[in-house]
């Protein structure tokens, strides 16, 4: 019952001793479990945010050299070509695989990208002049693709991973308790109901013996004894408050 | 002699083509440009030269944007040029636009057989190269109507005539479409400047077989350089090397059979000029960088560098000569390369990689 603050509710019999150290064990256990997913999770976690930082600083050089190596290619051609190569461009040469890979039974999905050699649509392009110039140029924009893609794959592991860690950090553990916490409840509940059945029954055959003794008592013409200690000892497991005790 | 009678007709655009010359940017307008810190700057440096054109660019413009007006400055009074010309001066300076026309109707041909909307490719056209009959193309829905009706009508008609059929058109790489239109184009350039009465044994006829000469060699040796690692074949290759020049037959033979950078470089070997630029970027000793801009020894200077350096020193003699047309192909080269410069200038100033800013060709 959630009637004390941070302490479970137990009936102190044997029995429910047990119970409670195994389930103790089963949460320790459980928790170091969690604890240690959740540790090799956030190993994870961390070296993709360094390799994110890394990749990014990356992309921003790649980027940079990609957008100066067109500026040499519009510089040798004398023109604009981005026509005529979207024109002749017509399979992929740069193309991306995905990857599943498991870190602590979480699927981070992984991109490969790989390039496809036989592929050469715009090979003739600046045939006349700059036709280096924008074969550099592609091969520049191909690396530069190659990061963004390296990019995406950490970041689409980075956005699940945050997610994992937190469910396995906070709301796994405590749904668990809240679980366990409704079960106990409704269990002593139970157990208690029971009881104050079993009690009743108890008290009205004390009543009845002690009616009968009263009789006899007065027959024989002697004080009952211990008249006060006989519903102590039947009620001690019951919800009622107890009495004192008086010797 | 022969200049005698010149000014009759061709005076006037001589006169002002000497002109445009002079609003040419110098040695001193470039070192300023190179201290620019943002585009804006950039155009205020421009303004004596480009002022009217610039004005209606907005704040902090794209390179490409500035480049653009620049290149409309050129078109607009190369339009007064050909406005102003008669005779054979006029049919001169329509040579100089067939060029274009062959970029152009290549884009066309690209749209066409993609089945592109041919309208918005119109945009896309260099101004110099517009013809009268260059919207017409767009009627064109396939490739043989095309062909039938409507290239037969432009200017570029004899270029397609016994060399290209429409099948060719369908088949072939756009690119080797366009190098067999220039060969031929380059071919009869050179013809009418040696051939035509009012040219021949004329200083047009001295400059202007040089200058054609060295565009037929430089193609050669760029086409070459450019199909290695292509499906362009050998005999495929030969067919788009211009048939005059320096190189011609032998080293055109040369070229044709070679199969690398060293193969190129022995064949280029018989001429002078050409061994040295070789020699500079390292290519005859087997340099595996291909004329790399970034990677090449020679300060950084590539074969294209070279050869657009030599074609503006070529241009630059032109303005030595007179009675002769031939400046306004000078004025056209020089101007071409100094809109490459400022579009150059302006990246390395917009992406910041200054260190690479003086790589560029000032002639004056």
């Amino acid at each position: 019952m959630s009637g004390a603050v941070g302490r479970e509710p137990v009936f102190p019999t044997r029995q429910s001793l047990g119970l409670m150290k195994a389930k103790l064990k089963g949460a320790e256990v459980g928790h170091s479990l969690l604890k240690r997913k959740s540790e090799a999770l956030t190993k994870r976690f961390r070296e993709i945010t360094r390799r994110i930082d890394e990749a990014k600083q990356k992309m921003g050089r790649v980027m940079q050299i990609a957008a100066f190596s067109l500026a040499e290619v519009s510089y040798a051609v004398g023109g604009d070509i981005g026509y005529q190569i979207q024109e002749s461009a017509k399979q992929a040469r740069f193309r991306v695989r995905a990857k599943n890979e498991n870190v602590s039974g979480v699927y981070l999905p992984q991109f490969e990208s790989y390039t496809e050699e036989g592929v050469n649509d715009f090979g003739l392009t600046g045939l006349g002049k700059g036709g280096q110039q924008i074969q550099r140029c592609r091969e520049t924009y191909a690396r530069a693709v190659e990061t963004l893609v390296e990019l995406a794959s950490l970041q689409t592991a980075f956005l699940i991973l945050d997610e994992v860690i937190k469910v396995v950090n906070r709301r796994d553990i405590n749904s668990e308790l809240d679980e366990l916490d409704r079960e106990e409840f409704y269990r002593l509940k139970k157990v208690s109901n029971k009881k104050q059945r079993d009690n009743a029954a108890a008290d009205a055959e004390i009543l009845a013996a002690r009616e009968r003794a009263a009789e006899k008592a007065a027959q024989n013409g002697t004080p009952p004894v211990a008249e006060a200690e006989e519903p102590e000892t039947t009620d001690v497991l019951g919800e009622q408050e107890d009495n004192d005790v008086i010797f | 002699m022969e200049g005698l009678f010149f000014n009759v007709n061709g005076g006037y655009v001589e006169g002002i083509v000497r002109g445009y010359r002079n609003s040419l940017l110098t040695g001193q307008n470039y070192s300023n440009l190179t201290q620019c810190e943002s585009i804006d700057d950039v155009k205020l440096q421009l303004g004596p030269s480009y002022g009217d054109f610039l004005a209606t660019l907005p704040p902090n413009p794209s390179t490409s944007a500035l480049a653009g007006k620049m290149t409309d400055k050129l078109v607009s009074e190369f339009r007064y040029l050909i406005a102003q010309s008669t005779g054979s001066t006029a049919k001169f300076l329509e040579y100089l636009t067939y060029g274009y026309m062959i970029d152009n109707i290549a884009l066309l041909i690209t749209g066409t057989l993609h089945e592109r909307d041919t309208r918005e490719l119109l945009e896309r056209c260099h101004p110099l190269g517009w013809f009268e009959t260059l919207p017409v193309l767009c009627v064109a829905t396939n490739i043989e109507e095309l062909y039938n009706s409507v290239l037969i009508e432009t200017p570029l008609a004899p270029y397609f005539k016994g060399s290209l059929s429409h099948q060719d058109l369908d088949e072939l790489n756009i690119e080797i479409v366009r190098n067999t239109l220039y060969k031929n184009y380059l071919e009869d350039f050179f013809n009418f400047v040696n051939t035509h009465p009012d040219f021949a044994g004329s200083p047009t006829q001295d400059v202007m077989s040089e200058i054609l000469q060295f565009e037929a060699d430089r193609r050669s040796i760029n086409i070459t350089l450019n199909s290695f690692g292509t499906e362009l074949s050998k005999q495929e290759r030969r067919k788009l090397y211009p048939e005059f020049g320096k190189l011609y037959p032998e080293g055109s033979l040369m070229l044709s059979r070679a199969e690398d950078v060293e193969g190129v470089a022995l064949a280029v070997s018989a001429v002078a000029d050409y061994k040295a630029f070789f020699d500079a970027v390292g290519l005859s000793q087997g340099g595996s960088g291909m004329g790399g801009m970034g990677g090449g020894p020679a300060d950084g200077k590539s074969l294209e560098d070279l050869f657009y350096q030599k074609e503006m020193d070529m241009s630059k003699l032109v303005f030595t000569r007179q009675f002769t047309p031939a400046v306004v192909y000078g004025w056209m080269k020089l101007k071409e390369q100094e809109i490459r410069n400022v579009t150059w200038i302006s990246e390395c100033i917009a992406q910041n990689q200054k260190e690479r800013i003086g790589n560029f060709i000032s002639v004056f």
